[in-house]
């Protein structure tokens, strides 16, 4: 070896200059360690071997050393100075860690300290949630290591590396890798209802009255929530809850709610029992959840007109042989969206999510008039929920915005209401910026390219499957045996992110017009092709517009690193622009219309940011709108203020504090489906928020 | 002539209505203070009775009244576009915002649904403040028109 002025590339990436010394050093003690003479000639031997060139990096030249030491027949030497390199990769890594948890504890907030998978479900960063936190990186590793495995074998091993060097190079995207459950679902309660939380793991039997209903339902859906990594969907909340009131006080007990329901010194009322129940379940499950790294569950629940409700529970029955009945329930709804909606004016209540199903005519008017009435006043009374509209009960979206064909409306003595159930076994997204970027970049035609990359999405997919088989084979899902979840029902589910910024690489302009909307169905009919294509018995695919809460920021930083046009710093999860104030509501509606949305068959939902609420007159026009271009699950955003000084909430949007005029404000908003206060969120999140128009209506 | 320079659609100027509004140019007003300093040249593309079909044509019934925001250079051009949009699309409502302080002699007030009227006078402020000057008024069902401003202020 020629020793000449070189430098080496150590580890974080600086220069040094390249010292023969140090590497005879750590010969010199790898043969101490097992006790070998090394002398001079002995180390040069080795040395003779190194082929050193200019910036080599530090792991290169150990690894020459271990090849050199074993070609000189020093085995025992190379062992040693193989467990040497281990020992301090460990090191590194403790340091690594301990270096993230001083970051973690200066950043501004949990979602902003959080390296992996920011998320602003999470109110204070503690050391609960920085207990959370830190095994995450080890999780991704175990997640992407048992799952290449079955790769390999189901696929060889070309395809496990090309799906890593796609995960690396941020084409793809596998969502919620730093969790090993599986996604969300929407369960049904049935099994609850009939053996309680044995089945499960739990020791509380089935609920037989409406005490044992608000206090089980809430360790119910806890237990539930811990063994999935997003939402646990609850559709039959109120139907149950409204069986056991009538239970109490007779199924009519609506027409009675101010009779006095209970003889303590309190006298409450039957109402005022009723809403007690909501109060406790309710910030019960919005408290930070240990088993959920302090996060809160996240909890959804739905209401239905009185078509939704029959087609879904027409067939059901309770154990006792009855009937849900409508009446009771369409009191409770109301009861509950009122309570919540002010119960919010007092505390910061992130869920449930609530989604109102509702059945519409041709005309686009609902065909439940009380229930549109009452949907249309909830929005003026600035409540904020989804609303999924539907000219047919054969769809529902009952998890978030994860919409689900019912093709199975029958009742099951096993699983309750089949309407219900749906759920994503796992989300693998696609960059599409990036890819079609990449394609047109190589003179590819991007259809093409999308094809290849999609085509994998699916079979990683269907890997993921059957590692998740095998866990269910070893008893260790019991939410799906004891029947909370049909796993027949639930998605593979491909994402897309990026979109809107591809078609802007590609020169389009977003508005609605022919070219924009041929460009969206080329891409999502090319996969909904292969959803179709590797659907079988037992396994479907849906295509969905990921929330992308922290991967929006991600991607467009990665992208940007990498020189590919970025024209924002965060890729959103709607079909238009959101810094864009030239489009009109109206315009938004017909952007998440029909024709746009119609192969997104996991769903998707238009935010309506607005900055005043609206008459009930205009919200109704607007739920009208809507049916008609057929954009079926939206809400309306309209920030609510915060007053950091003297804790004053508004539903309005607000420059100051109406009560003590501080100026000191935050807001209640939904920068992706759920409503938190924008601080809570991550900084890049935050500086993205700040860019969206709100239509000022 | 009329000419409007934009539209756009919007839900606080009338109330319980999703409206169309007209942004019309060559405002003679020209208040001190003005948030659309942009509508005081001759500038923009003519409103004329087919401007208003291409409207209806391309917002259908996703809208539900037709507002035009200024023309007080033409009162009688807009009242006669007034007068067209109901017979000729009598499903919309028509409004009008005059930053005038009395109605144009030339203006048939049977031709509106609702009229603004009264220039922005800054310490007094605008619709949405109790000391405003400006008024908002609807017709009612036997032709009067009664005064509603006290709508914007609500809340």
């Amino acid at each position: 070896m020629e020793i000449k002025n070189f430098t080496i590339t150590k580890r974080d990436g600086t220069k040094d200059q390249f010292s023969l010394d140090k590497i005879m050093n750590a010969i010199a003690k790898a043969f101490e360690s097992v006790d070998e003479p090394a002398d001079l000639g002995v180390i040069s031997k080795i040395l003779a071997h190194l082929d050193i060139h200019n910036d080599i990096t530090v792991e290169d030249i150990q690894n020459q050393v271990e090849e050199a030491l074993m070609r000189e027949g020093f085995f025992k030497v190379a062992k040693s100075f193989i467990l040497y390199r281990q020992e301090h990769t460990e090191d590194r890594e403790t340091l690594q860690k301990m270096q993230f948890l001083s970051e973690y504890m200066e950043s501004v907030n949990a979602a902003t300290g959080s390296k992996y998978d920011a998320n602003a479900n999470v109110e204070h960063k503690n050391i609960a949630t920085l207990i959370g936190e830190l095994p995450k990186s080890n999780f991704i590793r175990l997640n992407r290591r048992l799952l290449t495995d079955r790769i390999k074998k189901m696929y060889g091993k070309q395809l496990a590396d090309e799906y890593i060097d796609k995960l690396t190079h941020h084409f793809i995207y596998k969502n919620d890798e730093t969790s090993l459950a599986n996604y969300c679902a929407s369960i049904t309660m049935y099994p609850w209802l009939i053996g309680g939380t044995v089945a499960i793991g739990g020791n509380s039997t089935a609920p037989t009255n409406l005490k044992s209903f608000a206090g089980g339902f809430v360790n119910m859906v806890f237990m539930v929530s811990s063994m999935l990594s997003g939402a646990c969907a609850t559709p039959e909340f109120l139907m149950y809850m409204n069986y056991f009131i009538g239970k109490e006080w007779g199924l009519d007990y609506w027409k009675r709610a101010d009779e006095q329901a209970d003889l303590s010194l309190k006298k409450r009322s039957i109402d005022k029992v009723i809403t007690d129940y909501f109060e406790q379940i309710v910030y019960t499950l919005n408290q930070p959840t240990g088993a959920r790294n302090y996060q809160a569950v996240f909890w959804n629940i739905a209401y239905y007109d009185k078509y939704y409700f029959q087609s879904i529970f027409g067939d059901f029955y309770f154990p006792d042989g009855s009937k849900p009945d409508w009446d009771g329930l369409s009191w409770l709804q109301k009861r509950f969206m009122k309570w919540f909606n002010h119960e919010r004016t007092k505390t910061l209540l992130t869920f449930p999510v609530e989604t109102m199903a509702l059945l519409t005519d041709e005309d686009g008017n609902c065909k439940d008039k009380e229930w549109g009435d009452f949907t249309a006043e909830m929005y003026s009374e600035g409540h904020s929920f989804f609303t999924y509209m539907s000219a047919n009960a054969d769809s529902l979206s009952s998890c978030c915005r994860l919409r689900n064909e019912i093709t199975d409306n029958g009742f099951s003595y096993t699983l309750g209401a089949g309407g219900v159930s749906t759920g994503s076994k796992s989300v693998l997204t696609i960059n599409l910026n990036r890819c079609i970027q990449y394609a047109v970049n190589h003179k590819m035609p991007y259809l093409q390219y999308l094809a290849e990359v999609i085509d994998l999405c699916h079979k990683v997919q269907l890997a993921y499957n059957e590692n998740l088989k095998e866990l269910q084979e070893h008893g260790m899902l019991p939410l799906f045996d004891a029947g909370y979840i049909n796993i027949g029902r639930q998605y593979l589910t491909i994402g897309i992110n990026g979109l809107v910024e591809a078609a802007e690489f590609m020169g389009l302009k977003i508005t609605p017009n022919d070219d924009y909307l041929h460009f969206v169905q080329g891409i999502l009919g090319l996969i909904e092709k292969y959803n179709k294509q590797y659907r079988t018995k037992d396994v479907m695919f849906n295509c969905e517009m990921i929330p992308a809460e922290n991967v929006g920021v991600k991607h467009a930083k990665w992208d940007r690193e990498d020189g590919y046009f970025v024209p924002r710093d965060c890729y959103n999860s709607y079909f238009y622009v959101v810094e864009d104030d030239s489009l009109t509501i109206l315009d938004k509606f017909r952007l998440h219309g029909a024709p746009y949305i119609e192969h997104l068959t996991g769903g998707s939902a238009l935010h309506m940011n607005l900055e005043e609420h609206l008459s009930k007159e205009q919200y109704l026009k607007l739920l009208q709108v809507a049916a008609k271009e057929g954009c079926n699950y939206f809400t309306f955003n309209i920030p609510n203020t915060v007053c950091n000084e003297c804790g004053h909430i508004d539903k309005r949007y607000l420059k100051e504090c109406p009560e003590c005029k501080s100026k000191n404000i935050d807001y209640m908003t939904r920068i992706i489906g759920y409503l938190k206060r924008v601080s809570n969120f991550s900084q890049a999140r935050q500086e993205e928020a700040a860019r969206r128009f709100y239509a000022t209506a | 002539m009329l000419k409007y320079v934009n539209t756009g659609i919007v839900f606080q100027e009338i109330p319980d209505e999703v409206t169309l509004a007209i942004n019309i140019s060559n405002c003679p007003c020209r208040c001190p203070g003005c948030h659309s300093h942009y509508l005081w040249d001759d500038i923009g593309l003519p409103l004329t009775s087919a401007a208003l079909d291409d409207f209806v044509d391309q917002y259908g019934d996703d809208i539900t009244c037709i507002a035009f925001m200024g023309g007080d250079g033409d009162p009688k051009g807009v009242s006669q576009l007034a007068q067209y949009m109901h017979k000729e699309h009598p499903q919309f409502k028509v409004a009008w915002y005059s930053g005038k302080t009395v109605i144009s002699r030339a203006v048939n007030k049977a031709d509106f649904d609702y009229i603004k009227i009264g220039p922005y006078i800054k310490h007094l402020g605008p619709l949405k403040e109790p000391t405003t000057n400006q008024r908002m008024y609807r017709k009612t069902a036997d032709g009067d028109f009664e005064d509603i401003t006290s709508r914007f202020w609500r809340k």
